[in-house]
């Protein structure tokens, strides 16, 4: 488990920048999505979590940035603590880069205007400034001919390229990607799994729920598994995959494979 | 071929009813001896001599109910947009206030709260005929208003809301720019609708002594004994507003399908 020391000892990352100790969360319903879960991230690590679904993976993803309120545990994000106070909230999310599973591009909006958005309203950028961004963001993810189509002229893989590029603009110290290609055809997964591998080389801190075992390899630098909300256990990749520790990661990895 | 004999069909059954119709509002005329001077009914409208064009009591009443209902309906807008958002928000005391207008106004006839409004509370305020007749007008279809409008809102997905807080937006500013875009456009057609009811709602202001088209209609009713043909011609001029704004909420509720 790396905590400060080896963070600052690893010579692939930076200090820790996601702490999430003790997360618990119950839903109303009863079920305990999150039992005492612990994660500590540094800066530049690209973390896969894995695991069966209703494992928690996601809802520790939404817990990372406010979108579900835990119910005991604690949340540091580069330094600012995720509690009641609103500022902070904002703060959090402003630095935390979110990519859903459905996209929710914003309908009613252009690529332009989709990206463009936050950029003007959250970080007061001009019109202009923004669009300098949003177009060399575009040009990234390889939609820059596409910013003024609307969310539903584009195919799956094109919008959630640009809810990719949207998330960037913000140049967000952290990446979620909560199963962002799990809604897509086969066919278009790969050029989104690109971008990611792209991003993830660059040195984006990347925390990524996904059950694409091929990006976890390519990309990632640690993989975690989580079952009934706990983690069952985590290691570098190749370890990892090559010699899993647990019978039920062992059992979980055939299966899926 | 089959399609249009269908049309035909029932082009015919409407004409029939439409003929059955007319047949029995004679019948009802020629029973009652009802003595017909529909030659009176234009000076009410229009007078055109060497003065020119002089509109008459009824022209003029249409113009104090388009009047009426325009204020009417932007101030019901905004009465029905804060009650949504307040219903719709995290303060006890908002939810509360909310709901207590909306019960009362919903389970009160309209008449009461005219006359409630111009009598009870317009002499405090200072307030002339008019401007309480309005205030009771919009307050009424805003309470109807509020309730199409928080449907639009709820109905929009949840993943707006998370995409918009993900990045940094403030709830007001996800309001402003991502849910209440999206919501109104979905409702547009039953405000319409809402506005055609408005529209023929505002008839009820006539009680309190507001010369709109309604109070035109029982001056000249009272005053020439006309009582038929002022109605039929009163009707006829609300429909004149209402038809175009049903029209409209027709061709919306049409763009709106298209686009989803």
């Amino acid at each position: 488990m790396p905590d400060k020391d080896s963070c600052a000892t690893n010579p692939r990352t930076g200090d820790v920048i996601v702490e999430a100790q003790g997360l618990t969360k119950v839903f109303a319903n009863g079920v305990k999505a999150l039992d005492d879960f612990s994660l500590t991230v540094c800066q530049g690590e690209v973390v896969v979590v894995i695991g069966p679904s209703g494992s928690g993976k996601s809802t520790f993803l939404r817990c990372l940035n406010g979108l579900e309120e835990i119910d005991a545990g604690r949340i540091v994000i580069d330094g600012v603590e995720l509690n009641h106070s609103k500022k902070n909230r904002r703060a959090i999310r402003t630095e935390v880069g979110m990519v859903f599973q459905s996209f929710n591009l914003f309908p009613h909006m252009t690529v332009l205007g989709n990206i463009n958005l936050a950029q003007e309203l959250v970080r007061g950028k001009t019109r202009g400034d923004a669009t300098d961004t949003t177009m060399a963001l575009l040009d990234k993810v390889g939609m820059a001919e596409r910013a003024d189509s609307y969310p539903a002229q584009l195919s799956g893989g094109q919008q959630q390229r640009v809810a990719i590029a949207r998330a960037l603009a913000m140049h967000p110290k952290v990446m979620l990607f909560d199963e962002a290609t799990s809604a897509l055809d086969p066919e278009v997964i790969g050029e989104v799994l690109g971008v990611m591998a792209d991003l993830a080389r660059e040195g984006m801190t990347m925390i990524v729920v996904t059950h694409e075992m091929g990006f976890a390899r390519e990309a990632g630098d640690r993989v975690v598994f989580m079952e009934h909300g706990a983690m069952v256990e985590q290691g570098p990749v190749e370890p990892f995959f090559d010699a899993p520790a647990h019978e039920r990661t062992q059992t979980f990895l055939q299966q899926i494979v | 071929m089959r399609a249009r004999i269908n049309t035909l069909a029932h082009v015919a059954a409407f004409m029939t009813v439409l003929g059955g119709l007319g047949w029995l509002l004679m019948r009802g005329s020629d029973s009652l001896n009802y003595p017909w001077h529909w030659e009176r009914i234009p000076d009410f409208i229009y007078t055109w001599d060497e003065q020119g064009f002089t509109p008459g009591p009824l022209l003029e009443g249409l113009w104090v109910t388009i009047k009426i209902s325009a204020v009417s309906l932007l101030l019901a807008f905004v009465f029905g947009l804060v009650t949504a958002l307040l219903r719709l928000s995290d303060s006890f005391v908002g939810r509360f206030l909310a709901r207590v207008y909306l019960e009362t106004i919903r389970n009160t006839p309209l008449l009461t709260q005219i006359l409630v409004m111009y009598f009870l509370f317009a002499p405090l305020l200072g307030l002339d005929a008019v401007t309480s007749g309005v205030l009771a007008l919009s307050l009424f279809e805003g309470a109807y208003g509020s309730e199409i409008i928080r449907a639009g809102i709820v109905s929009i997905d949840k993943g707006q809301w998370e995409a918009a807080h993900s990045l940094g937006l403030s709830t007001s500013q996800t309001y402003r720019k991502i849910v209440l875009p999206q919501a109104l456009r979905r409702v547009l057609p039953p405000l319409a609708s809402l506005a055609v009811t408005l529209v023929k709602d505002s008839a009820l202001v006539s009680a309190i002594a507001v010369a709109e088209l309604s109070k035109q209609g029982a001056i000249i009713v009272a005053r020439y004994w006309l009582t038929f043909e002022t109605w039929f011609t009163v009707a006829a001029l609300y429909l004149c507003l209402t038809i175009p704004l049903s029209l409209l909420a027709l061709m919306l509720e049409r763009r709106i399908k298209v686009r989803s």
